[in-house]
Formats: structure tokens, sequence, C-alpha cells
């Protein structure tokens, strides 16, 4: 399974699922497929799922930072679902929480 | 035409595609050198050399050179003359004619068929010396069993042995076809010269056993079956049923075997046995000039069946240019009577297969191929995943070597950009220790950094930070940091939420570049007001600093503060704590704590129990004694730590190193 796919649901809201461990090894092409994807189809919004993601770096932290920009440029909603409680604590950590529509 | 003539000019067209390969000055050369290696035992290239050599010095063209050399050592190797050729045709398209074997075979003897031996002729019958049956030396059943050897199929020639009142007490087996394989796993040579009674004691007295009486009786052939074989033997397969056709010969009979299922068995193997394989087989018999190939076959060459086979001009056609020599040495080899055995490639319908094709021939007496024999196999797959495989490895020892070359640079630029101070140094009423944990792998030189400096107003500025990615981006990352960090405290500001807003604005702003991967990073700054002992500090989505206290460690409660480079006008929020002589502080980057297969509490847990022991005791140098004992949880993450402890200010530079 790969670490990400990239589905447009009815309304054109941009559906992003991470899987498995996002870190340095994966990162920058997670991110392609995702700005790319926001880039092309310009969705009113981009919703990441996480609730599979078992690990995020540092790398991975980096990469929602991106897409959360190329989002905000395209002037598209962006919002994280699901972290794992592990995931939710990091991004707390990193200040994010609110930024990515989580309490 | 006649079939001899059809023979003949087969056996001229591949003589002539041979001499062709022969001619091919590679294939002349190579022969040569094996040949005259051989001869002269000396090692193939040696020879080879020696008649680079000799062509020179004879100004001559090498393979005219290694023509001569090669006729001079094949001595009386002469062409065939087309009055041979018809001799030979006959002995091999003829029944063998008696003067053949003018001596009427001894006991225990019988002579070998009328096909030479050869790769794929199973060996003619022999009886076994001294195995006490009776003999079968007659004429007939010599003739037989070169019949025999010669037709296909599985038949078997009887003799009946009929006791002193000339009734049929038994048969022996006179001849029987190289093919048979019995049930019992028994070949054709094991059963001639033996009784049936003793070699398939369940015939005797059968269905089969009744008619060979009457065929003998009244000379007419017969039919029985199906009948099912009984065996005595546990490795016969159960249920299967046999016809036999009984045509009496001579004094003896001749039996058919059909076994009722082999039809559809064979083909049923043969099919799944090419399917699983990619295999295909050819068959050309040179004598009819029919050509035969199988479901496989026609599957590698993408051909309809309907089509038939391709004739060999075209299927040559499709062999790519490079790999032409292959074939041709293959063609050479051939000529020579070897077995071939090669791999090279095709081009069907746009798309390279790569084929192995091993050829061999039922040869005649005199070593003339008489039927040809090709198993095809596909072996693309193979061939493509093997090239993919070589490939990856290419591209991945490129990759190690560009990752190697990034790492050394990495680890340059972070010695020159953070050159880390082997002991514990002190700053304005404090002792500062600093500890860098570089990650295991050569890939992974991260972005930490610390700073720890006094600033321009008589304060002292601590910070660590983390730049997320590794290699070369992360180092340029981290030293844009540090140096702007350091220029800041000194110049600008000691706040550290002032100084983490220029941060972030600085990497927010660099972000914009056209870089490949945009840059974040998270850091903690703390200023420590020497006077009043107390640390001001602000945090950019870091993990908090540890204050130890007399055995007691608690992580500091977070100011609001979000990652650096992620939001252009991110506010960082300060908290203040008391710091006092016997604290220690810890501020460290998340290598030392963070591992995938463990919580960040998990990870913490360590490091608080060895702040509580060492902060606990009354210790000369906790510093050196905390940095010693701290182990990074994630090898592959890099960790930076920073430990401080206020210095009593009366006493100014007294305590430990530590």
């Amino acid at each position: 399974m790969d670490a990400v796919s990239v589905n447009t649901v009815p309304g054109g809201a941009l559906h992003v699922v991470l899987r498995g461990e996002i870190d340095f090894t994966n990162s920058a092409w997670v991110r392609k497929v995702i700005c790319d994807a926001v880039a092309e189809q310009r969705p009113p919004a981009v919703r990441v799922e996480m609730a599979e993601v078992a690990f995020l770096d540092s790398s991975g932290i980096g990469m929602l930072v991106d897409v959360m920009r190329a989002a905000g440029e395209a002037d598209a909603a962006f919002r994280v679902e699901h972290p794992t409680s592990r995931v939710y604590d990091q991004l707390r950590t990193a200040g994010l929480l609110a930024a990515f529509g989580l309490p | 035409m006649e079939p001899e003539q059809d023979y003949l000019r087969r056996l001229a067209d591949i003589d002539a595609r041979v001499e062709q390969a022969r001619a091919d000055p590679e294939v002349v050369l190579g022969r040569a050198a094996g040949l005259l290696a051989g001869r002269t035992g000396c090692r193939v290239d040696e020879a080879h050399a020696h008649l680079l050599r000799l062509a020179a010095e004879r100004e001559g063209d090498v393979g005219k050179t290694a023509a001569d050399v090669l006729a001079a050592l094949e001595g009386g190797r002469t062409p065939h003359e087309p009055d041979r050729l018809r001799a030979m045709t006959d002995t091999v398209l003829r029944t063998p004619s008696r003067d053949r074997h003018p001596q009427p075979p001894g006991p225990g003897h019988l002579p070998g068929p009328a096909v030479a031996p050869g790769p794929a002729v199973a060996p003619g019958p022999a009886v076994p010396p001294g195995n006490g049956s009776p003999p079968v030396g007659s004429g007939w059943a010599d003739i037989v069993q070169q019949v025999l050897d010669a037709v296909p199929g599985s038949h078997t020639a009887l003799m009946p042995v009929r006791d002193r009142a000339g009734r049929i007490e038994d048969y022996v087996f006179a001849a029987v076809s190289p093919s048979v394989v019995d049930l019992s796993g028994r070949r054709g040579t094991q059963i001639v010269g033996r009784r049936m009674s003793e070699t398939y004691p369940t015939i005797v007295n059968g269905p089969v056993w009744e008619i060979w009486e009457k065929s003998i009786a009244d000379g007419l052939p017969r039919e029985v079956g199906p009948v099912p074989y009984v065996s005595p033997s546990d490795r016969a397969p159960a249920g299967v049923t046999f016809t036999v056709r009984v045509q009496p010969v001579g004094p003896g009979l001749l039996n058919s075997w059909i076994r009722h299922d082999e039809e559809a068995r064979l083909a049923e193997r043969i099919d799944q046995t090419e399917r699983l394989g990619n295999l295909g087989w050819g068959e050309w018999d040179l004598i009819t000039g029919d050509i035969v190939w199988s479901e496989g076959l026609y599957r590698i060459y993408e051909r309809d069946p309907a089509d038939g086979p391709m004739p060999s001009a075209e299927s040559d056609a499709l062999t790519v240019p490079e790999d032409v020599p292959l074939r041709q040495q293959a063609v050479e080899m051939f000529g020579r009577g070897q077995t071939v055995d090669v791999s090279y490639r095709i081009r069907v319908s746009g798309r390279i297969k790569h084929i192995r094709t091993i050829v061999d021939a039922v040869r005649g007496t005199d070593g003339r191929p008489v039927r040809i024999y090709g198993i095809v196999q596909d072996v693309t797959a193979g061939e493509t995943s093997r090239a993919k495989l070589a490939e990856v490895e290419q591209q991945l020892r490129e990759h190690q070597r560009s990752l190697a070359a990034e790492h050394r640079l990495a680890v340059q630029l972070q010695q020159i950009v953070l050159p880390i101070p082997e002991t514990p140094f002190d700053l304005a009423g404090l002792r500062v220790a600093v500890r860098y944990l570089p990650a295991e792998k050569a890939s992974q030189v991260g972005g930490d950094w610390y700073h720890a400096a006094a600033a321009g107003d008589g304060s002292v500025v601590l910070a660590v930070g983390d730049v997320a990615g590794h290699g070369l981006q992360a180092a340029a990352a981290m030293a844009q940091l540090r140096h702007a960090m350091a220029a800041l405290a000194v110049t600008t500001t000691s706040d550290p939420a002032e100084l983490l807003t220029h941060l972030n604005r600085l990497l927010y702003t660099a972000r914009s570049a056209a870089e490949p991967m945009p840059v974040t990073a998270t850091a903690v700054v703390a200023r420590y007001d020497p006077p009043t002992g107390a640390l001001r500090w602000a945090q950019a989505g870091h993990p908090a600093p540890l204050r130890a206290r007399a055995g007691v460690t608690v992580e500091l409660d977070r100011p609001e503060g979000p990652l650096l480079g992620a939001f252009p006008g991110a506010r960082y929020d300060t908290a203040t704590v008391t710091f006092v002589p016997g604290d220690l502080l810890l501020f460290y980057t998340d290598g030392l704590i963070e591992h995938r297969d463990r919580t960040l509490e998990e990870g913490l847990a360590p490091i608080v129990a060895t702040l509580d022991r060492v902060s606990g005791e009354h210790n000369q140098q906790p510093l050196a004694e905390l940095l010693s004992q701290l182990r990074h949880a994630n090898p592959d993450d890099d960790a930076c730590i920073l430990a401080a402890r206020p210095l009593p200010a009366v006493t100014g530079r007294g305590g430990g190193d530590g």
C-alpha cells in the first residue's frame, strides 16, 4: 500500500490518505504527489486523513506544513483528520493544531 | 521427387549453412585456437595470441590463417561426395539389409540397432550378461529389434517357448522398442531375453495370453482390449487399460501396446510443461521435410497455429542483428555434431524476446542428421528482471555514492558551523556543556544546532534547534539559523520571543525562494539573567526544556509558539522560571527521545530518570556526569543536548569542571 493516495470526493474536495511511516525517506515524494494534485485540481478543500499514520518525523511535519501552504496559495481550506494520539501530540508540540483544524 | 533427393537437398542446405557459419572469421579463429590449444596443451588465449602473431608474420588475413591452421589440424576432413551420401541415405532409409550383419550373432549378444547410437537415440538393447535367461540369439530377433529401434511406438516381439510336447508354455521377449518403459519402470533393455511368466505373471492365461495362442495357431492378427493392467508392483498406477494389437511375424508375435490414456496424458503433460516453463518445441524431419511446432512454440513466436510453422528463413530474420553471430556459432556447433544450447534475442510483434534454444538431432550411422529437434524457451521474464535488477543496483550505487559525498560535505559544514566544545565552559553565572550525538547512518546528518553565548545586555542566551530533514539542505538551513541567532542576540534583542519571531520570518522567507523541499525548523530559546536567576524562555514547536532540582525533574510548561517557517505572522509567547544553583537545565532535540516504536513519554522516561539521579546526588561535575549518561533513543536521527547549571554567585569560578 502506498504511503499516500489522493482522491477527489463529491463536492470537489481533495481527500488525501496517508499511511504507515511518513519520514525523511518518503516525505519529499508524498509532498510532490499532494502538491501536484492541488495545483492541478484547484480543489476548494484539502483533507488529510491520518488515522493510518503510525509515525511522523520532522520531515513529515514539514511536508504537512508545505501542503498547508500550497492549499492556502490555492485558496483551499486545509484540514488534518483523525491523527493517532501520538501524531496528535507531535502536532501539538509543533504548534500546528489550530492551523490543521484540530481541537 | 524421390524422398532421398529431398533429404539430400535438405542436408545440402544444412551443410551450406554450417559451412557459412564456419567461414565466419570469428568462428574460424575460435575453433582454430581451441583445436591448437588442445593439440599443444597450451591455454586457449595463448593459442589465440599465437594465431594473431602468425597472421601478422604472414602479413595475411587472420581468418585465412586460422582456416589454414584448421585445415592442417583437422587433416582428413573431406567434403561429402554425393555418392557416399547416397549410400548413407540408403542405410538410413531402408530396412537394414541382412548383409550389414553377415555373421549370425552368438548367444548372449544382440547387434546394435540400425540407427547408430547418437545423443537422441536410446542405446540398443543388450541382454545383461549372465542373467540365465534363454538366449534369443536368432536372426529373427535381431532383425525385429532393428525394426523396433527404427519405428516409433511401444512394441514387443515375443517368441513362443514350447515344452517337449510342442505346446506353448511361455513366451520370451525377443525384442523390445527402446522407448518401452513398463509401469514398473523397467526399460526395454531390462526385459529382452526374459520370460513372460516371470516378468508379467499376471498376463499368464489372461485374455492377451489366449489370443497369442490363437494367432500363433492361425497366423492371423488380432486385437484385444481395453484390458486392465494388473501389476504385482506397488509402483504401477491403478486403473490403466491397454489395447494390444497382435501381429504374427515369422516364428513369433509382434505386440503393439497402446495405453488408453496415453495420448491425452502426454498432450496434457506437454501443454502444462510448456505453459509453466514458457517452453515450445519444434521438430524437423529431414527425410519427409515435415516441420512440426508445438502449441508453446506458436505462443512464443505469437503465430497463429492455423498458419503452420514459420519457415526457417523467416524465423531467422527475427533475430536481432547483434545476436546473429551467436546463431552463427550455434550453427557451427551443430555442424560439429554437438548439442546446441544458445540464447539470443528475437523481435516479435515489436517486442524483444530472449530465447534459449537447445537443438539436437537424431543422426544416422555416419553422423548425418536425420531429424532435428529444438526446444525453445522464452526467458524474457528472467532476462528482463535481471536487467532491471542490474539497473536498480547501478542506481543504488550511484545514489550511495552521492549520499556519501553529501554526508561528507554535511559533516564538514557542521564542523565548521557548529564546533562542539569538548568540555564544559562558563558564561556569566552559568556553566554550560554541549553534546552532539550524530545519527548512526551516514546519510542522516541532521540540522541540529545550539547556541550558548553572552548577549549584548549582560544576559546569556541559550538555544537548541532542529531543522526538519537530513543532509546538506538541512545543514545549510541550520547554519543560516545559527548565525542569524548569534548576530541577533548581540545586536538586536535577547528576548526569546523576539528572537524566534525573527528566525521564523527568516525561514519563512527562505522557503518562498524556489527551494526543492521547503524547510521548517523547531527551536527553544532561553535568556538567563544572572542577577535575578530568572530564566525567560520561548519555543517554536520544540519540546520543553527539563529542569531538575534535588532529584526531581519537571518538563517546563510550554508557552505557545508554532514551528519556524510555517506561518508568516507567527506569535511566540514566553514563560519565566527560576533557575538557581543546584538546578540542572537540559535542552534537547527530539532525536534524544523520539523513536518510531515508542511514545514520546517512553522516550523521555530514561532521560528524566538520569536527571533525577544526577541532580539528587552530590556531584562535583554534574554536567559531565549527565552528558556521559545520556544516549539517544533513535539511531536514525541526530540529537543535540545542551545542559546548564547556575554557578554559585559568591564562589565565582569555584566548583568542579562539570
